[in-house]
């Protein structure tokens, strides 16, 4: 590699750089903050985010392939990351008291979280199977440890260890299937893929390679059958990084779909129908279990099974429509969720968890306004116009129509009509029932601005979703690698 | 004209809502909730008094892109047949403002809030000329009447809000595939009026047909998914309730006519056999149904899938009478079934209780209230000089126009609602005094009067000189039933 050619490759991965060194920089000074000090972690981190945001925007303009094919930063990516810091960021705001009350303040949350951030960043930019590896390996690997974070509770730990276990599982799978690819077509690379087997349509082999790489990928977003992790996991771990895990991580694993799957396989195989099957059976799975749960961490977990199941829906129907649905979809899903989780954080104060159904009971006659605001998320999640969550739900709709699928687009609605019961269930024990309990929320002028902000955005996408809808189709059709249609 | 007059009617109420949040005292927040939609229905007032019924063309049109990648825009107007209906959306808005003045007093606040932006999109369904905005404001409407029922309602208010909600729901979901689907057939536009010029080939019709007709037949609501209704009129609190019969159930109706019968012609006129029997059924059942209630506000209910059987029936008639009169019934029905809602409203108040048995007598304890029960009952019945005997009139001689057996069953219901509804007026008004000796009663008051006047004149205006009514409707409806014979000649 030449000198320019490194630059070139230096430039293009700038935000990732970036973060990565931010993150260091704060370990060091992290431990020099004494007691009391600790909004200055979180100041620091949103800086190094804001930065990379602005590296981002600046070399947003062209697609720049880095690192000779295994990375590239192209506007696909762009949107991902801009995804990825909007969820960081608004988990930064909401972490602050809760970390207090947790007595999880130290540097290392907030740097873990970067780290974190970057392997998201360095998956929606790999185009190489290794990279991707790389990129999903340093994002896991992170959550692994926060999700254990509550030191001192069983149910962290806990899921901290079924996460790493079942984790490791899911990578093994995932690199045997990029083993059997790179033993079969000679290359990782996703272009070098797509040459290899559309020159030679249904090789077993390869057929077997994409099973366990989708295997690997799907459990990275919590579709069914590899689902088995997220109640607990999202029950156990702190809320703030299960609002983090519900939205980042996530999305992360959507771009990484989109970009392997749309780009070799399509063409090759009826992949597709694996994909369709995956997503009827997670959004059903994940609405009739999340009808009886209690726990509000569980039912958001299976909500967002439901969610990752949808979005498949948009993964199948494919092409520039489809994609840019499942981008958008992630786009809204994590400004509704983290505005719901944003509520359930902020109730954790004192003893109250916050965790159970029934805890709201009521919420509405002493909190008119986090009530208000609770059931513009719920209804958001329920895909109730004229929410954002309801164009979300529209155009991934229109793209599976589109594509003829029109068999697959009334069960997706019908699987949400079920999906809708529990949000409103929600709904009435805040609306319809008497307050058991005093609420004593802790609400400092972070977490409000955060709450502002997600409602601001679940109401404008939903009333006015014309410009959000161009950016991700623009963000689409620049892609041109994935515009394969 | 510059004026954006229907985004106003729309507006307004949304702005009223808004005004609301930053009231304190609950008796200011009823004055001005009063104060808005009173404004509203002047605005609906100045809208039909510049109203050309010389035209089927849309009116007062407004049109701005929305989403333009996908071709959705923000378009609104009128034809007769929606004039109509804003007219009586906005009436019945201030009505249900006053059916709540003390029925409400908890949460006076956020039940206004609900209350004005539920007629904001009520308002929103009946003006909107875009498939997705239409869409947006048919569903959102589910928000606040969730809410009005679910909060403020009787005991079992939570079941009857879930199943109100879920039912509705999934109708409406199935709707939403079926626009697109027509979005793709139909040249992917939503404007209403390039999909109804369309000529879709008939099995895309008929799949469309049954699509649309889940989520209409749900709000309507006909025979075999009506069971959300009884539930949801007999927990909703009286101004819901009246909103429920009065506007929510013509959406059902609407729907027919501005999707299913312009847009889909062959499918209609191949489906209308079956739409008249299950319309009979739904006249003949509800009219059963009625005849074995207590409650009193369960036997306006359930007469009121009778009543909206005749309408359904007017309609699949598929003739100028039967399409005319079904339209005046949707009219009468809101007006009349509103009414009678609110009658049941002010006795439940007086006396805690529903039970038909219970009541008795009460003509010596309320006179006026009887009186003006009477007249509703009447109404209800379709007497001559009421207003339902012209729209029933109407329905039934269109009814027979199409297909003798229906016809025949549609009278057989009318009978029944003679039975039902006077033996409720028998049993509640006349015989010996039970409630007014067990409860102290008082006649209707100033405000209550106020409430009951304009409803009480429309159905005599109505029923004595329908002519005004019949002309706004009658150039749109020639024109609907143009289309539909024009294209829906059978495949």
């Amino acid at each position: 590699m030449t000198a320019a050619a490194l630059f070139q490759s230096a430039l293009a991965s700038l935000p990732e750089i970036v973060v990565i060194t931010g993150a260091c920089i704060l370990l060091i000074l992290g431990q020099l903050v004494r007691r009391g000090q600790e909004h200055f972690l979180v100041w620091a981190s949103v800086a190094i985010v804001l930065i990379a945001a602005l590296a981002t925007l600046i070399l947003s303009g062209e697609v720049r392939p880095a690192y000779t094919g295994m990375f590239v930063a192209d506007r696909f990516a762009v949107f991902f990351k801009f995804v990825f810091y909007l969820a960081t960021i608004l988990t930064f705001l909401l972490s602050r008291k809760y970390a207090d009350i947790e007595g999880i303040g130290s540097s290392e949350y907030y740097v873990l979280l970067l780290f974190a951030l970057s392997g998201m960043m360095i998956m929606a930019s790999a185009t190489d199977l290794l990279s991707i590896y790389v990129g999903l390996e340093l994002m896991v690997l992170c959550t692994y440890v926060l999700t254990g974070f509550l030191r001192r509770e069983r149910r962290s730990n806990e899921a901290a260890l079924k996460y790493v276990i079942l984790g490791a599982v899911s990578t093994g799978i995932f690199l045997y299937g990029v083993s059997l690819v790179y033993g079969l077509t000679g290359t990782t690379q996703l272009d070098g893929m797509a040459a290899a087997v559309t020159g030679d349509p249904l090789d077993p082999g390869l057929l077997l390679a994409e099973v366990f790489i989708v295997a690997g990928l799907v459990f990275k977003v919590g579709a069914v059958p590899f689902h088995m992790w997220v109640p607990d996991v999202y029950e156990g771990a702190p809320t703030t990084i299960t609002a983090f895990m519900s939205v980042g991580p996530k999305a992360a694993g959507f771009a990484v779909i989109l970009r392997v799957f749309l780009n070799p396989l399509v063409a090759a195989s009826d992949v597709w129908i694996i994909v369709a099957v995956i997503a009827v059976v997670t959004m059903a799975l994940g609405s009739f279990v999340a009808l009886v749960q209690d726990n509000f961490k569980r039912l958001l977990a299976y909500s967002s099974i439901v969610h990752a199941g949808f979005a498949l829906f948009g993964v199948v129907a494919g092409g520039a429509d489809g994609i840019a649905s499942v981008m958008l979809y992630l786009l809204i899903y994590s400004l509704m969720n983290l505005g719901i989780f944003g509520i359930v954080i902020l109730m954790r104060n004192g003893d109250f968890s916050g965790e159970v159904i029934e805890d709201y009971a009521g919420l509405a006659k002493s909190h008119p306004g986090l009530a208000l605001l609770m059931l513009l998320y719920l209804f958001s999640l329920a895909g109730i116009p004229p929410t954002a969550g309801f164009f979300a739900k529209f155009y991934v709709l229109v793209a599976l129509v589109e594509r003829g699928f029109v068999m697959l687009a009334v069960i997706a609605v019908l699987l949400s009509a079920v999906a809708a019961y529990f949000y409103i269930r929600i709904v009435m024990v805040i609306y319809m029932r008497e307050p058991e309990r005093t609420f004593d929320p802790a609400l400092p002028p972070l977490v409000r601005a955060t709450l502002a902000f997600t409602a601001a955005g679940t109401i404008g996408i939903g009333l006015f979703p014309a410009w959000f809808l161009r950016l991700a189709q623009h963000s689409v059709l620049t892609a041109d690698r994935l515009n394969l249609q | 004209m510059g004026l954006p007059l229907l985004s106003l009617i729309v507006f307004t109420p949304v702005a009223g809502a808004a005004v609301l949040m930053f009231l304190r005292s609950d008796d200011a927040v009823r004055w001005t909730a009063l104060a808005v939609s009173i404004l509203d229905l002047a605005l609906c007032i100045a809208m039909l008094a510049s109203f050309d019924t010389t035209t089927h063309e849309m009116q007062f049109t407004e049109r701005r892109l929305w989403v333009p990648a996908l071709g959705i825009t923000y378009a609104l107007g009128i034809d007769g047949i929606s004039a109509l209906f804003v007219f009586l959306t906005a009436l019945l808005g201030s009505i249900c403002v006053l059916a709540s003045w003390v029925a409400i007093d908890l949460k006076v606040k956020a039940f206004m809030v609900s209350l004005l932006s539920m007629q904001a999109l009520m308002l929103g369904v009946f003006c909107a000329l875009d498939l997705f905005l239409f869409y947006v404001f048919w569903e959102a409407m589910l928000i606040p009447m969730y809410l009005i029922i679910g909060v403020w309602g009787g005991e079992g208010r939570v079941y009857a809000a879930f199943k109100f909600f879920l039912y509705t729901l999934a109708g409406s979901l199935l709707f939403l595939i079926g626009v697109i689907v027509l979005y793709f057939n139909g040249g992917e536009t939503f404007d209403i009026l390039a999909l109804t010029a369309q000529d879709l080939p008939f099995p895309v019709q008929s799949w469309l047909f049954f699509a649309f007709l889940i989520a209409f037949a749900v709000k309507v609501p006909m025979v075999p998914v009506h069971t959300w209704l009884p539930d949801a009129h007999v927990q909703a609190p009286t101004a819901g309730s009246i909103i429920l019969a009065g506007v929510l159930l013509k959406m059902g109706a609407y729907g027919f006519l501005r999707f299913s019968l312009p847009m889909l012609p062959e499918a209609s006129v191949y489906y209308s056999t079956l739409m008249l029997s299950l319309s009979a059924l739904a006249i003949v059942y509800g009219g059963l149904l009625a005849l074995a209630q207590d409650d009193l506000k369960k036997l306006v209910a359930y007469s009121s899938i009778s009543h909206m059987g005749f309408v359904t029936l007017g309609i699949f008639a598929l003739n100028l009478r039967g399409l005319e009169g079904g339209i005046l019934q949707m009219f009468n029905h809101g007006v009349t079934t509103g009414a009678l809602f609110l009658f049941v409203g002010l006795i439940y108040e007086r006396t805690h209780t529903r039970s038909i048995a219970e009541y008795g007598g009460l003509m010596k304890a309320a006179p006026v209230y009887t009186a003006f029960l009477a007249l509703f009952t009447l109404s209800s019945m379709a007497l001559p000089g009421t207003n339902s005997f012209i729209g029933e009139l109407l329905v039934l001689s269109g009814g027979f126009a199409a297909n003798l057996a229906v016809g025949a069953a549609a009278v057989l219901g009318a009978l029944l609602g003679a039975a039902y509804l006077l033996g409720m007026y028998r049993k509640v008004a006349l015989g010996p005094a039970s409630v007014g000796a067990r409860f102290k009663i008082c006649d209707v008051n100033a405000r209550e009067m106020a409430a009951i006047l304009p409803l009480a004149v429309l159905v005599l205006w109505l029923g004595l000189y329908p002519k005004p009514f019949l002309g706004i409707i009658d150039v749109s409806v020639k024109h609907l039933l143009a289309q539909v014979h024009d294209k829906g000649s059978g495949p």
